[in-house]
């Protein structure tokens, strides 16, 4: 970071500072929650009164350097530049922001979501993603029954409620934002699509870690996506999610196959195969009443590390669904106590393992 | 809902340019108040104000009625303001709830109402039983901005120069004498409360409002419709003059330094002065237009002869 | 009412504060984490409010949707219970709670970004459990602790305060036994600045007194204002840990 920029130069920086703002703040999101961590590594800067992932509240003055870029969560007067949420100080570069500790989901591109059809509109859904606004889900963005090199035709537009209906649950990526910041979705991979076998969990997005990995196969023959957006959806392992697990969970007794093929990789002529009429079903498999039993545990452990506002992470489902085994009564883990006394199970967890 | 009015976006832009060089568009002073018109009616609390456009016209009646139980030595008095599309088209008829509506009858009715302007006890007849029922019924015919400096105006003229019938009480009995038979009773008015509205606007961004030092904001006395449209804030000051200030209203809107805010009630203070001689003088030069064959009907004109 | 000494000639309130002390302050946010985006629970002496906010969001009806802005609106829900005595009415088309809910929209309209959120709608619910004096200022404190809680951007804090004039001295956080005895006026000042967001004087005071008056009240508002801000540092400090552990 250089510490002094002459004041000749800082004009020119101004006048560009709306076009190199939008760069910045679009590749700021994938380190979002590596710059929390980094705090204190920076060099500290005369004059810079807050340090890295310290806490700021709105209204408070965050330096009155001129070398910082204005980035989200900020506005500025003259050469200071104040903090407009409670949220921690970011530094990316020469790009100040100040991320909330809590706010509506703010969509990215790349982002795994599980979203719900509002509206079925003029070529395009809407789907509630629990953000701003809904986003759009483009039918020309979705694999059809028939394979990917089929046209689109009329009657696939006089059809679209037979995909997708309102009141569906689907998983997505975002595809693209628009420019007031809504987004447009896409399912064109066989991880997305209609959401079946399962329950729906809804938790704070700002609880969700972006990672690389959103689908997890859990013990107990359980697949849960957690959508960036807070949006859970908790189901009965299929056999898509066995055979394209990758990541080995952090226990020992997974009992899912070994990782054989990348989800990524699928051909496209596997692709064509899957995309049969199935995927848009809306029947659900048969679900024995102990596979019923395991979702709510998992639902509830869920809900109980979102009391505690604990990120929600596979390794800590997984810690935590382990801790909760002490409760016979799958409906006891959502009384206050059980959910607070589980959530200081998996921190004393974590502690001791890092510790050892 | 009525279709709000609006106005072109080169418009807006002109007006506040203009209103930074210190300039309106009717050629008024930031610190100016229209002229005043009132025009007493033929009838006793009839009375319509004029204020550039704006018309607001304010009637009273009265009629004997039963007072509250909690409040048996009190008349009852109700301001009543009725905005139909007459006035202009954001009016809705019939409809009162809009937020415009409610802001303008809530600031009347603590304006006059609930600062004691009018003596309610002064309207018992007998204690518990019987006593005036009064009110104020506002009717707005024209706008073009300071609706409720004009209807406060108004309403505070028409209290002035109403008069009820007089009434004799004989034990329970109550005899209510019409006006062509003996001489009605004026109101007992305690104070004048004049309203005085503050539009604020923003010359630099809101960055500058909230932190800036130099407190730069424009404040204009008596907007027109089009500067109220397109203000950022709002004041409305009542003041009497007696130097209280009976009613101070600045909902939100723009914040404003503190002590600009107590310059403004200052400087209405002066205008509230002008106002109230002017209805005063109102109000006399019409009893004396009323008496005008006094001096005739004298019996002690007969007397010289 | 002529029962209770008001101010008392060694300088005591009915409830024994000097002239120049607020009543006692505790807040606390994400209250409900499930029901709304933000939220906030608040005591101001014996007012108790709970604030919720939900959105920025999808604008329930097409009417509302502005393209330049976020629409923002006010619902203040003041329950049967919260006075001594049981009131009939909901309170809910009455002329004060809605002059009250278009005062708090007009506030914040102008203190919170509402041009970051264009096409999306806003919506604050606030439900006075308990009402003790001075409600007002204490449901801008309120909202302005949900409306951070829900990350919604904004300048700058809001805090209210009400301040009454007894003779001539003037007594900070009236009750609502003092606030039937005198005239009062409340305060809205924006952050750690002298300016002021909302001004109401309900009842005559004279001129010349109005500024010692406003004086003690921007003090008051600060003071609450770092109330809430300690409250706000807290919270986000167990946050913190929390989510990076």
């Amino acid at each position: 970071m250089s510490g002094a920029i002459s004041v000749t130069k800082r004009k020119e920086f101004w006048s560009n500072d709306l076009l190199e703002g939008d760069e910045y703040e679009s590749d700021l999101g994938s380190d979002e929650e590596h710059d929390v961590e980094m705090s204190g590594a920076h060099d500290s800067n005369s004059g810079v009164d807050h340090q890295d992932g310290s806490i700021v509240t709105p209204g408070e003055l965050i330096t009155d350097d001129p070398i910082w870029m204005k980035g989200h969560g900020t506005y500025f007067l003259e050469n200071k530049t104040y903090s407009s949420v409670v949220g921690t100080v970011s530094r990316v570069n020469r790009l100040l922001s100040v991320l909330p500790l809590k706010s509506r989901y703010i969509p990215e591109t790349g982002d795994h979501i599980v979203g719900r059809i509002t509206d079925v509109g003029n070529r395009r859904w809407k789907v509630d993603i629990g953000a701003k606004q809904y986003a759009v889900l483009m039918l020309g963005s979705v694999n059809l029954p028939g394979g990917v090199l089929r046209r689109k035709s009329e009657t696939d537009e006089l059809q679209m409620r037979n995909f997708l209906k309102e009141g569906d649950l689907l998983n997505a990526e975002v595809q693209s934002l628009f420019q007031d910041g809504s987004a447009s979705l896409h399912t064109r991979s066989l991880k997305y699509g209609k959401l079946r076998n399962g329950t729906f969990v809804k938790v704070p997005s700002s609880l969700i870690v972006r990672s690389k990995n959103h689908t997890h196969n859990l013990p107990g023959n359980i697949t849960v996506i957690l959508g960036v957006n807070g949006f859970i959806w908790i189901r009965k392992s299929s056999k898509m999610d066995l055979s394209n697990s990758t990541t080995a969970t952090g226990s020992g007794q997974s009992d899912h196959l070994p990782g054989s093929k990348n989800a990524m990789s699928v051909s496209i002529t596997r692709l064509e195969e899957e995309s049969s009429w199935e995927i848009y079903s809306d029947k659900n498999d048969t679900v024995t009443v102990s596979v019923r039993q395991t979702i709510t545990r998992y639902a509830n452990v869920i809900k109980a590390l979102a009391h505690c506002e604990l990120g929600i992470t596979e390794p800590r489902i997984i810690s935590a669904y382990e801790a909760s085994m002490a409760y016979g009564n799958v409906g006891q883990l959502i009384e206050s106590e059980t959910m607070e006394s589980l959530g200081q199970d998996v921190l004393n967890s974590e502690k001791m393992r890092g510790a050892a | 809902m009525a279709k709000d009015i609006e106005i072109s976006n080169s418009e807006s832009k002109f007006i506040l340019e203009a209103l930074k060089l210190k300039q309106r568009l009717d050629g008024r002073a930031c610190d100016q108040f229209r002229d005043v018109e009132i025009e007493l009616g033929e009838a006793y609390g009839d009375v319509t104000v004029t204020m550039g456009k704006t018309k607001v016209q304010c009637r009273i009646s009265c009629e004997v009625a039963q007072p509250y139980e909690d409040r048996p030595f009190e008349g009852l008095f109700h301001i009543t303001t009725e905005t139909t599309p007459m006035a202009g088209a954001q009016f809705e008829n019939g409809n009162n709830t809009g937020e415009e509506e409610v802001l303008i009858s809530r600031m009347i009715e603590k304006a006059v109402r609930r600062s004691g302007a009018l003596d309610v006890e002064g309207l018992c007849i007998i204690a518990g039983s019987k006593c005036w029922s009064l009110r104020a019924d506002v009717h707005f015919l024209d706008c073009d901005g300071g609706l409720i400096d004009a209807s406060c105006i108004a309403v505070m003229t028409a209290l002035l120069h109403f008069k009820k019938p007089d009434v004799t009480v004989l034990g329970e009995k109550v005899t209510v004498h019409p006006v062509d038979e003996r001489e009605p009773v004026s109101l007992g008015v305690l104070h004048v409360p004049v309203c005085v509205t503050f539009s604020f606007f923003n010359p630099d961004d809101t960055e500058e409002n909230i932190k800036g030092e130099h407190n730069g904001e424009i404040s204009i006395i008596d907007a027109s419709l089009k500067e109220e449209l397109l203000r950022d804030g709002v004041l409305t000051v009542t003041l009497n003059k007696n130097r209280e200030v009976v009613q101070v209203s600045k909902a939100g809107g723009l914040p404003m330094d503190a002590l600009s805010l107590i310059d403004c009630c200052h400087k209405a203070y002066g205008i509230v002065e002008k106002i109230t001689d002017q209805i005063q003088r109102a109000i006399k030069q019409d009893s004396i237009a009323r008496n005008q064959y006094a001096h005739i009907l004298s019996s002690e004109n007969a007397r010289e002869s | 009412m002529s029962r209770f000494e008001i101010y008392s000639p060694e300088g005591l309130r009915v409830d024994g504060r000097r002239w120049n002390e607020l009543r006692s302050f505790n807040c606390s946010i994400n209250t409900h984490p499930n029901a709304a985006d933000g939220s906030s629970y608040l005591e101001q002496g014996n007012n108790k409010i709970i604030t919720l906010v939900t959105g920025p969001q999808e604008p329930a009806s097409r009417s509302q949707v502005n393209t330049k802005q976020a629409s923002l609106s006010v619902t203040i829900n003041l329950t049967k219970f919260a006075k001594m005595e049981r009131s009939k009415s909901s309170h809910k088309n009455e002329r004060r709670t809605l002059e009250w809910q278009t005062s708090l929209v007009r506030t914040f309209e102008k203190n919170l970004m509402l041009h970051l959120y264009p096409r999306t709608s806003i919506d604050v619910q606030v439900h006075v459990l308990q009402l003790d004096g001075g409600i007002l200022g204490a449901m801008l404190n309120g909202i302005t602790l949900a409306l951070i809680d829900a990350g919604i951007a904004m300048y700058d804090f809001v805090s209210g305060v009400s301040v009454g004039l007894y003779d001539t001295t003037p007594l900070l956080d009236l009750n609502s036994l003092e606030e039937n005895a005198m005239s009062s006026v409340t305060i809205g000042t924006v952050g750690k600045s002298e300016k002021l967001s909302l001004l109401l004087v309900e009842d005559k005071v004279p001129l010349d007194r109005l500024e010692s008056v406003m004086a003690i009240g921007i003090a008051g508002t600060h003071r609450i204002r770092d109330l809430m801000d300690k409250e706000l540092r807290k919270h986000g400090k167990t946050r913190v840990e929390n989510l990076t552990n």
